[in-house]
This record gives C-alpha cells, sequence and structure tokens, in this order.
C-alpha cells in the first residue's frame, strides 16, 4: 500500500521545462513513477523524456484524466498560481519542490487547499518515495530501500541519513515523505503520522524536526493517540537564537521553536526520543519488538 | 527580515499611520537636527532588546544637549551592533499606552490582530501576567478586514468620539500595511493618546518576509532591501554572504562543511554530542556548483580558529565526482595543513572515490592529514574521528 504514492498513481509535473525538473522527470521515469504530463505555459506541443508537455493543468488532466498528484518545480513567484491551477483542475495531492515561496502566498494557497480537500506536501520538500514504487521529487534512490518503517522529516539531507542507517540495519522504508523547509506548509507531521496509523505496510515512524516554528509540538497529542510508536530525531540543540540556518523555516524566535520545547512536547506524549542518528535503527527494532 | 525602527516609521508616515515628527542623524547630519521641535528624545536605531536600560534612549531640551548625547551614542557598539545613526523625534506627551498589531498566526494559518490596553511594555510579559488583557482577532487569509471588525477593535481599546474614528482607521491601515507589504509582524507598541487626544505610534515593529522582497519596488526606492534578521553579520559571514552560501560563525573549533541545511544542523549537534566545538553553520545547497564548494572550504580554512574539518556529502541530486574534483583541487591549490576527515556517498561515489585515490597517488604530501571514508562508515564515526584530530592539533601547537 504505502502512503500518499505507489506504482499505481499518475503524476503530472508543472515546470517540466526547467532545468532542475526536467532532470528529476528522467530520474523519476527510470524509477518506475507514471508521469503522463507536464505543464510549462506557452510550451504545449513540445515533450520532455517522452512526456507530452501542456500550457494548462486543465489541458493535460482533459488527456490524462486520472492523475490525481502533481509537483511543482516552478520558480517562487509563480508557486502560489501554480498551486491553484492544480487545486481548481481537480488535483488531489500536489507535491512543491519550490522553495522559499512568500508566506502570505503559501498561506492562501493552503487554505484554498483545505477548503477542496487537497493535500500539499512543501514547499521546499525533497519529495516522496515508496520505496519500489514510485518517486515524486528528487530524492536519491540510492538511500531507501523497501521495507516497513515509515519516515517523515523536514530536511532531505537527514532523511537520506536516517534511512541509509535503517537499511543499513536490515529494515528499509514503507514510504519516506520531505515535509520541506519553509516555513509555512501544506502538510504536517500531524497530518501523515495519521496515514502511516492508518497503513497496513507501516510499522513504525520515524519522525524528523528541526528548530524553527511548532509543527512538531503540535503532532505531539496525536502522537499520544496512536498505536504504533513514532521515534523522534529533533535537531537543532546547539543552534544559536535568532539566524536562520540555511531553511528559511530553520530559526528560533524567542522562545518558539527551539529544540527543547519539540523534544519536551512529543516525549511527554509518548515518542521515542533519538539523542543521535546512530540510536535510531535501534531504538524501531526494541519499539516492533525485533 | 527586521525593520529598522526609523525605516518603519517611515512606512507607517507613508500609509497614514501617525508617528510623532523627526530625523534621522547620523555622524555627518547633525544638521537635521535644526528641523525638530524640542525638547526630543533621541533612539539608537539598532536591533537590541531594553534600548532604555542600554541607555540607546535619551532625552535632550536643546540642540547643543541633543548634539552631546548623540554623539556618545553613534559608534558605540551593543553586543554585535553598531549604532550608526539615532532617531529623534519631538518628544510627546501621554495620557494612556496600548498595544496593536497584525501578524501571521503559525498556529492557525490565519492573519491575526492583536490588541491591549495594556502597552508599553512587552507584549510577552502581558501575555504571561494577564493573559485576559490581550485580545485577538483571526482574519482569513485573503479576506478584506471589514471596518466594522476594525471598530470593534478601536472600540474594545476603550476608544470614543473622535478617537474611536481615528483608532479604528490606524487598524485598517496597519492591517493593510501588513497584507500588502508581506509583512510577518506590524506592531505598535505603544500607540499612544497624547495630552490633546491625538494617536501616535511611538515605537514600530516591522517584519517584512524576505522571500517576498522581489514584489516590493516601493520598498527599495525607500533603500530597504534584503538583510540579515537579526544584528550584523562577521566579516567571514559577509564574505559567504557574496558567495551565495548561508553560513553562520559558531565558536568552536571544528570546520563544518555539510551537505544541505538540514544535515548542517544535524551535525553542529552531532559534534557537540560527541564532546566537540563546531566553527560554523553552512548549507551547501542541492546540488553546489564545484566553484561554490572550494569557497566553501575556502571559508573553513582560512579561519584560524578552525583546527580540523568534518565533511560529509550525501550524493542525490549532486554528484560525488564533482564534491571530490572541488575538493582535490582545493586541496592542490591551497596545500591545507588542518585535518580533514570527511565521508562520501550515494550517487557516483567509485567515481568521486578514483579522482581521491589518484589525487593521493600524485600528491601524497597534501593529503596526509585527509581523509575520505565511504557508504559502510556511520557519520557519526566520522565525526568523533574529527574532534579527536582537532584535540591533536592543539597539543601539537
Amino acid at each position: 500500500m504505502a502512503i500518499i504514492i505507489d506504482d499505481k498513481i499518475e503524476t503530472i509535473v508543472q515546470g517540466i521545462t526547467g532545468k532542475n525538473a526536467a532532470l528529476h522527470t528522467k530520474f523519476m521515469l527510470a524509477y518506475g513513477t507514471k508521469i503522463v504530463g507536464g505543464v510549462t505555459p506557452g510550451k504545449a506541443g513540445q515533450t520532455v523524456e517522452g512526456v507530452p508537455v501542456y500550457d494548462t493543468v486543465r489541458d493535460c488532466l482533459t488527456e490524462h484524466p486520472k492523475a490525481q498528484v502533481s509537483s511543482i518545480w516552478v520558480p517562487p513567484r509563480f508557486a502560489q498560481d501554480a498551486i491553484l491551477e492544480a487545486i481548481d483542475a481537480g488535483i488531489k495531492r500536489i507535491i512543491v519542490i519550490t522553495e522559499r515561496i512568500p508566506v502570505h502566498d503559501m498561506l492562501y494557497a493552503r487554505h484554498k487547499a483545505k477548503e477542496r480537500s487537497v493535500m500539499i506536501i512543501g514547499g521546499n520538500t525533497p519529495g516522496i518515495i515508496s520505496p519500489g514504487k514510485a518517486l515524486v521529487g528528487m530524492l536519491p534512490k540510492i538511500a531507501f530501500e523497501p521495507g516497513r518503517i515509515g519516515t517523515v522529516a523536514r530536511s532531505g539531507a537527514v532523511t537520506y541519513y536516517i534511512a541509509n542507517s535503517l537499511n543499513l540495519a536490515g529494515l528499509g522504508e514503507s514510504t519516506s515523505v520531505g515535509l520541506g523547509g519553509d516555513p509555512i506548509l501544506g502538510a504536517n507531521f500531524e497530518d501523515v503520522l495519521g496515514l502511516f496509523e492508518r497503513d497496513t505496510e507501516t510499522d513504525a515512524v520515524v519522525m524528523a524536526g528541526e528548530i524553527g516554528g511548532v509543527y512538531e509540538e503540535l503532532a505531539a497529542p496525536f502522537i499520544k493517540q496512536m498505536s504504533k510508536p513514532v521515534i523522534a530525531y529533533i535537531t537543532g540543540k546547539a543552534a544559536p537564537q535568532g539566524k536562520r540556518l540555511g531553511h528559511a523555516g530553520a530559526i528560533i524566535e524567542g522562545s518558539m521553536g527551539t529544540a527543547a520545547n519539540k523534544i519536551d512536547a512529543l516525549e511527554k506524549n509518548g515518542a521515542i526520543i533519538a539523542q543521535t542518528l546512530s540510536e535510531i535503527p535501534e531504538l524501531v527494532k526494541k519499539s516492533i519488538g525485533r | 527580515m527586521r525593520l529598522y525602527e526609523y525605516e518603519a516609521k517611515r512606512l507607517f508616515a507613508r500609509h497614514g499611520v501617525p508617528v510623532p515628527p523627526g530625523v534621522v542623524v547620523e555622524a555627518d547630519t547633525y544638521e537635521e537636527l535644526d528641523k525638530v521641535t524640542y525638547p526630543v528624545v533621541i533612539k539608537a536605531q539598532a536591533f537590541v532588546g531594553g534600548r532604555g536600560k542600554a541607555g540607546l534612549v535619551q532625552f535632550a531640551s536643546n540642540r547643543e544637549e541633543a548634539e552631546g548625547k548623540i554623539a556618545q551614542m553613534l559608534g558605540k557598539k551593543h553586543s554585535t551592533h553598531t549604532i550608526n545613526r539615532v532617531l529623534v523625534e519631538k518628544k510627546m506627551e501621554m495620557k494612556n499606552e496600548f498595544y496593536l498589531a497584525a501578524m501571521v498566526d503559525r498556529l492557525e494559518h490565519r492573519y491575526m490582530m492583536m490588541s491591549s490596553r495594556q502597552g508599553g511594555v512587552e507584549i510577552e510579559q502581558v501575555a504571561q501576567a494577564k493573559p485576559n488583557a490581550i485580545l485577538k482577532y483571526h482574519f482569513n487569509v485573503g479576506d478584506i478586514m471589514p471596518s466594522f471588525a476594525a471598530r470593534n477593535i478601536a472600540a474594545e481599546l476603550g476608544f470614543h468620539g473622535q478617537l474611536l474614528n481615528d483608532g479604528t482607521e490606524i487598524v485598517e491601515r496597519l492591517y493593510r500595511l501588513f497584507t500588502g507589504y508581506d509583512c510577518k509582524v506590524c506592531e505598535i507598541n505603544p500607540l499612544v493618546v497624547t495630552s490633546d487626544d491625538r494617536l501616535f505610534a511611538l515605537d514600530a515593529k516591522v517584519d517584512l518576509d524576505e522571500d517576498a522582497m522581489f514584489r516590493h519596488a516601493q520598498l527599495r526606492e525607500m533603500g530597504i532591501t534584503a538583510r540579515h534578521e537579526v544584528g550584523e553579520l562577521t566579516e567571514r559571514e559577509k564574505m559567504a554572504k557574496k558567495a551565495g552560501i548561508p553560513y553562520v560563525d559558531l565558536d568552536g573549533d571544528i570546520g563544518v562543511f555539510p551537505g544541505g541545511a538540514g544535515f548542517g544542523i544535524a551535525a553542529i549537534d552531532l559534534i557537540k554530542h560527541y564532546g566537540g566545538e563546531p566553527a560554523n553553520f553552512m548549507d551547501s545547497g542541492g546540488a553546489p556548483t564545484q566553484e561554490k564548494l572550494r569557497s566553501m572550504l575556502g571559508l573553513l580554512l582560512d579561519n584560524p580558529r578552525v583546527k580540523a574539518i568534518f565533511g560529509a556529502r550525501f550524493g542525490g541530486i549532486s554528484r560525488c565526482d564533482d564534491w571530490a574534483k572541488a575538493v582535490v583541487q582545493y586541496v592542490i591549490e591551497n596545500r591545507p595543513r588542518k585535518p580533514m576527515i570527511m565521508r562520501m556517498a550515494g550517487n557516483m561515489e567509485q567515481e568521486g572515490r578514483k579522482i581521491i585515490e589518484e589525487a593521493k597517488r600524485e600528491h601524497p604530501e597534501f593529503f596526509k592529514k585527509i581523509k575520505v571514508y565511504a557508504y559502510d562508515m556511520p557519520i557519526e564515526d566520522v565525526i568523533r574521528e574529527t574532534i579527536r584530530a582537532a584535540q591533536a592539533e592543539h597539543s601539537e601547537q
């Protein structure tokens, strides 16, 4: 089963003619993801890696009505419009690779998505992979192997190291989800944890958070209700105040966003806290009795 | 991206939020002091909390006194901030102080107006001591604020008569400014009622979304461009910024040469966890060019405090062979003497390994202290070895 994407879904790529999007279209196709169409206004009739390009999402869906998932690779100033266009055309899951989308733009897009029950992942997500089934985004396939552990993280590279350590310990992933590094995100930890809780192919979840914002704290009460174990790894314990650490969202503002707050909230609600990356596989094994 | 108070007040004035009449004075613009009405308040323009206690807000009753006090303030350093300019304003006779702000509520993902009759103190303090003294009003993103909602806010602040109408206008204008300029926060604290029953924003805090600066030509015209959030940059941070590298100086001796931002944050934690002290945070971005990778190494190796480098590359979007080429070229050109303990895994790992081995054979003397581990070496063992290498460097000196 896996979550969000599997080997049956049909996807489209918005901004497909961009350099990065075109390259990763090639990688996604090679992984087996079904990409049925791409969209770049003004470039209808072209193809990218054999994928037909359309001017609008609506045109694309007229030809490929089964497409449910779109990944968005357009520059940040066009991201809000691309998301709204996908929602309007009837796409149900939108994976936003674009980073540093203006805060107000993302808030509005998020609001519209909620109204239509559309799931947004990102912005600034490295994507989603259900190992052996499908990949949407730019996660490196080499870091992932099929298995029964779900992962959800704000950072791409941390996701790779976590999956890497799970693989070395013989575990592997059901699905790995990058939530994204932007300050305003579509789906949050709670949304993705909910999907893993219901997924019959997931036994436990590793969540990795980082300083900034309150998404980790917000997920804590939900973890308490979950039947599956959640292993949490929070980075930024040694981070300085008030400095943005690379990701637009990774900044401690006042007392909000500290690693200590997040760890405290998660631990109180039953999450198993990993202090280091290397502890994660052992904690996972212990939690599922292996 | 915080604005200085004088910038925020210029923005307020431009959009009809009344501010006290005042001028900005720098070291070579004392003649501005002829344009103000005395007595005045002199406020240092710096992002320092508690300016009053730090002596960064002063009063003067005439030009001579003002000049003396300004001369003392300018050029002074407060933590990392140098005071380069002061805002000199007519001192207002006030009866009451209020709080009013428009902001993004990141919990609700909506816009929020916050108001309180307890103005003039840190709102966080009010929130702790008397949470009921703060009123919050939420608005859906994309909705306009109806006038009646602004009127309700003004009425709940206790305004009557002409003050109610004036207050309503300020609420509406602040909200328009907040949405119109992509602000994260627009705060007036205090909003004061003067002895002649007029409203003024005595202080102004505006936090802009720097990712939306591209659509605000007016701000650029006012000289407001993207800048660091807090404080001033160190020399190395400035160099990094020029090279397009997110970089933050820390106090330790282990240079961190990571891949992406998320792992950069994890790396500084792990170094501390194992008893080391990181010298920096850095982010290479998704697929850095070889030139960028070399500038990253230069930033670390030119720093005299750095005793050893921890490097990590998980080739996903990026390629290990590109990374290896950049490292080899940097080492051959600059012959660093500091230990560099690194791990390279993922995309094009074998090709990368060949490049490193070849360079080692050709220039063994340059690579004596350089190690590049592979996929099977746990990343945390690499960190521990770097910490030991840094300690060894200290004892050698």
